[in-house]
């Protein structure tokens, strides 16, 4: 076989990274080294850390980056609690309903952040769906749920919540049935087995999960606008406020490799301590954890009590503001945000509809998530072969380049592409947008394409071969069919993950070309009506039943399977 | 970088060969033709709908060209215009009275000209740093059943019986400003005491909120998240007679602070005589008077006949615009940078 076959198939999804990833993040870490913000200067100054010592001298900047970090952890413990719950209940689902109660995960991971941030706040606010339930039971209303830490960080979990689950679920579904057989042999109870078998063996996906919600969660800064009204800051809305409002890249560019260091330290920490944790996967002798036996019953009596409120909180987290959204859709207020329903009308769908209202920003996102989709399916497939078929040295330490993106702040790669498209005016702000949007897309559709062309039956090719087809013929008439499902999934989810994007993109969009997301999010912190949620309700709807569709060809739990 | 520059120009040039032609379409010609797109930059709400009936739908019309609206405020506009410099994807932004002078001496907005035939008409003050389209003061608007007695000063914000409950706007947009500098002007210091400015305002935290537009506040006021806060008294006017009665827009011994609303063409515009035609619309009497009948903005150009009942709720002349609090905005601009940054560290958060 040509050994040069492999690097070959992984030439151009390694180059579009390196030009579209590796390139904004070059500048971006050159920038930082700038020593005062020139909008229309060039790249290459002589380096200073100017930036960087404003940042630790300055008191603010220490307490906007120390709050963001321990937002991410209040974050990620409060997904990983939320999490267990669910995670464990869709491992034990019949793999008949299994498909449907992923929905349950998928179709909020789905749905754009803006929209899902928008619902929270009509759960939370002053007359929102919290405080209309407990006043049924006497209770006064909480009026001050906005505009906290906790808003942001509830916000937040709902927005990664579905990240820790599919990381949690990859494990605790691999947990060989004998394994639960032998803890019940041995007198464990479903709680104390639960505590003593498969929490230690999920830990992998805990980690796994904990790492990438406390990335996201520390650089998110949308929900953070949305839901702290200016009173709560993250570092990602500095970078935001530093590279667009105040033109001040080297210092938008220092705070995000700032950024982008304290997550990987966390990230390193994470593993570490977790790896102590499993002493088993290094083959060292591990001591058996042992419940008290005075805290067994406790346990036995309050476990499935517990887990099961935290399931329904996980479930209703999940999914309530996505109907609230749906709801709001019909209510006759003035502004999009007000809670309280007050009169049905058909008015906002009639804006949508008939007016035109988010028509044109509608079109840009559908043109760019198809352009992306295709062009991240392009880049994937050759490169899911390379992996699956024709191994060569070096294929892991590729693999780790292009997973990447995944677990670098996208913020960062923001910043830099931003002052690449002022530099360099002729490329056109399309393409920039289509550069990181493939980025957000490859590493899902690499995953999913390569577990694919795994999965195909050599046998068939061998066939067709015996028979006289040519390798192109074998190509279109036999791997292409067996490979439809695996397209068919990568697409759709490529596309729904292009069109709801929104961190990377708000950096990039112009007056003639924004997204439909990112409108919604400029325009909620302005002024905001239920248009948005009617068309966010219109583009749920379309997510289920693009999920129904996926649903028939693929097995849905096996989206995100690595 | 590993690619030179020259490298990266080629391969962004055949990839861009790839991409929708109509995304990448030329510069158009100067004189309007039929299917132009005018981007404008404006605020959302009240202000969209009027333009759009008394200045878009003549527009069109005439040239039959499509006329497309960024919403927001002006801080997120202001610096998409700066970063597009030379390449704006704008045509037409609306800017704050020191956001845009200070644009114009950037070369990201055009000075004005009497290319627009309604120039002639504007005010003197209107005719700085772009085209001035509406007068509004900003002022103290509060809920008057929360108040012991009505606010006769901007000191009565530190009366304790707001603490807790007051909405500051945010940053230094036009409300923003004008907080900041009337509690310079209401103990005793100028523009140049922001030290002064800091320290009083810190004494009012905790706020209920921080607000960033009319719409956010006007709601808050519906939901009884606050009480009081700094907006233009035009537009709560509107709010007051429509939704609210309760909310009462004070008249302060110290006075009102000037506001402007300014239109600016961009530089570099591809549209130059739409964006003339579009002001133009705008500085007519049919849309000075929506403005000032729907949200009591006051016209900026003298050859408007405005009705009786109206004349009482606005300002008429630039002898009334004389009687505003106006502003060093050179000191404001200069300072810019440097009040966002204790703003951000010391008044919000």
């Amino acid at each position: 076989m040509n050994r040069w076959i492999g690097p070959a198939l992984a030439a151009p999804v390694t180059l579009w990274l390196l030009l579209s990833f590796a390139a904004p993040m070059l500048v971006v870490l050159v920038l930082s080294l700038h020593e005062y913000p020139d909008p229309f200067g060039p790249i290459f100054m002589a380096p200073s850390l100017a930036q960087y010592s404003d940042i630790v001298s300055d008191g603010f900047y220490y307490g906007v980056v120390s709050e963001t970090v321990l937002l991410g952890i209040g974050v990620t413990v409060l997904t990983a609690l939320l999490g267990y719950p669910l995670a464990h209940w869709l491992a034990r689902m019949p793999v008949k309903y299994r498909a449907l109660a992923f929905s349950v995960i998928l179709i909020p991971l789905l749905t754009n952040v803006v929209v899902r941030s928008l619902g929270i706040i009509l759960l939370l606010a002053p007359e929102g769906l919290i405080n209309t339930v407990t006043g049924f039971f006497g209770i006064p209303p909480a009026r001050n749920m906005l505009f906290t830490h906790g808003a942001v960080a509830v916000a937040l979990a709902q927005v990664f919540l579905p990240f820790m689950v599919l990381a949690l679920y990859d494990n605790l579904q691999n947990t060989s049935p004998r394994v639960h057989e032998a803890a019940e042999s041995l007198g464990a109870s479903p709680a104390v087995r639960f505590l003593t078998v498969d929490l230690p063996l999920s830990l992998p996906g805990l980690r796994s999960g904990a790492i990438i919600v406390f990335l996201m969660a520390s650089t998110a800064y949308v929900s953070a606008t949305l839901l702290g009204g200016k009173k709560v800051w993250t570092t990602g809305m500095l970078v935001l406020q530093e590279a667009i409002k105040n033109l001040n890249a080297p210092l938008a560019s220092a705070l995000a490799v700032t950024m982008t260091i304290t997550s990987l330290a966390f990230a390193a920490l994470c593993t570490v301590a977790l790896n102590r944790l499993m002493p088993w996967l290094k083959a060292r002798p591990s001591r058996p954890l042992s419940i008290p036996r005075w805290l067994v019953p406790v346990i036995d009596i309050l476990g499935p009590v517990v887990s099961k409120l935290l399931l329904v909180a996980a479930l209703l987290l999940l999914l309530l503001p996505l109907v609230l959204v749906c709801v709001q859709s019909f209510n006759d207020v003035p502004q999009a945000t007000a809670a309280g329903f007050r009169g049905f009308t058909l008015k906002w769908y009639e804006q949508v509809f008939f007016a035109g209202t988010y028509a044109d920003a509608f079109w840009v996102s559908v043109k760019l998530a198809v352009t992306s989709m295709l062009v991240a399916i392009a880049l994937a497939l050759p490169a899911a072969f390379a992996l699956a078929r024709f191994p060569f040295k070096g294929r892991s330490v590729l693999l780790a380049f292009w997973l990447l993106p995944l677990s670098l702040p996208h913020v960062a790669i923001g910043v830099g592409m931003l002052r690449l498209l002022q530099l360099y005016l002729m490329i056109p702000p399309f393409l920039g947008l289509v550069a990181i949007h493939v980025i957000v897309i490859l590493p899902f559709a690499i995953t999913l394409l390569t577990t694919s062309v795994m999965a195909l039956d050599r046998a068939q090719e061998e066939a067709a071969s015996s028979l006289g087809a040519n390798p192109i013929r074998r190509f279109l008439l036999v791997i292409m069919p067996g490979l439809a499902p695996g397209l068919f999934a990568a697409g759709i989810v490529g596309f729904l993950l292009s069109f709801g994007e929104v961190t990377v993109t708000s950096f990039l969009t112009t007056a003639r070309l924004t997204t439909l997301p990112v409108r919604i999010y400029a325009e909620s912190t302005f002024s905001l009506e239920p248009t948005a949620h009617a068309i966010s309700a219109v583009l749920i709807l379309f997510t289920v039943i693009a999920l129904t569709l996926v649903g028939r060809v693929v097995r849905l739990d096996r989206l995100y399977a690595r | 970088m590993t690619l030179s520059r020259r490298a990266f120009n080629k391969l962004a040039l055949g990839a861009g060969l790839a991409a929708p032609s109509h995304i990448i379409r030329p510069a158009a010609a100067q004189e309007p033709k039929k299917g132009d797109e005018l981007v404008v930059g404006i605020w959302g709400g009240a202000q969209e709908k009027i333009v759009k009936e008394h200045v878009e739908k003549p527009l069109v019309e005439k040239y039959g060209c499509k006329v497309s609206y960024v919403l927001g405020g002006t801080g997120d506009r202001r610096a998409r215009a700066y970063a597009e410099r030379g390449r704006p994807s704008f045509d037409v932004i609306y800017l704050n009275i020191y956001e845009s002078r200070q644009a114009v001496k950037d070369g990201v907005t055009q000075a004005p000209t009497p290319a627009v035939k309604n120039f002639e008409a504007l005010y003197p003050s209107a005719r700085k740093g772009g085209y001035g389209v509406a007068f509004n003061p900003c002022t103290i608007v509060y809920d008057k059943r929360k108040a012991s007695k009505p606010i006769t000063s901007w000191k009565d914000m530190w009366n304790p019986e707001w603490k807790g409950r007051i909405a500051w706007p945010d940053g230094l947009g036009a409300e923003g400003i004008s907080a900041l500098m009337m509690t310079a002007r209401a103990w005793g210091g100028t523009e140049k005491d922001f030290d002064l400015v800091v320290d009083k305002v810190k004494e009012l935290k905790p706020f209920a909120a921080i607000q960033a537009s009319q719409a956010q506040l006007f709601e808050m006021f519906d939901q009884g998240l606050c009480d009081l806060s700094v907006e233009f008294g035009s537009f709560t006017r509107s709010y007051v007679e429509s939704r609210n009665p309760n909310i009462e827009i004070a008249s302060p011994a110290e006075g009102q602070a000037l506001a402007m609303n300014v239109a600016c063409i961009t530089e570099g515009t591809k549209n130059q005589k739409l964006a003339e035609e579009w002001i133009n619309l705008h500085l007519s009497e049919p849309c000075m008077l929506a403005y000032a009948r729907e949200i009591y903005y006051s016209p900026t150009v003298s050859n408007v006949t405005v009705p009786d009942d109206l004349k009482p709720k606005l300002i008429l002349g630039d002898e009334q615009v004389s009687k505003l609090v106006d502003f060093d905005w050179d000191v404001i601009n200069a300072s810019r940078a440097k009040w966002q940054a204790r703003y951000d560290r010391e008044i919000a958060g």
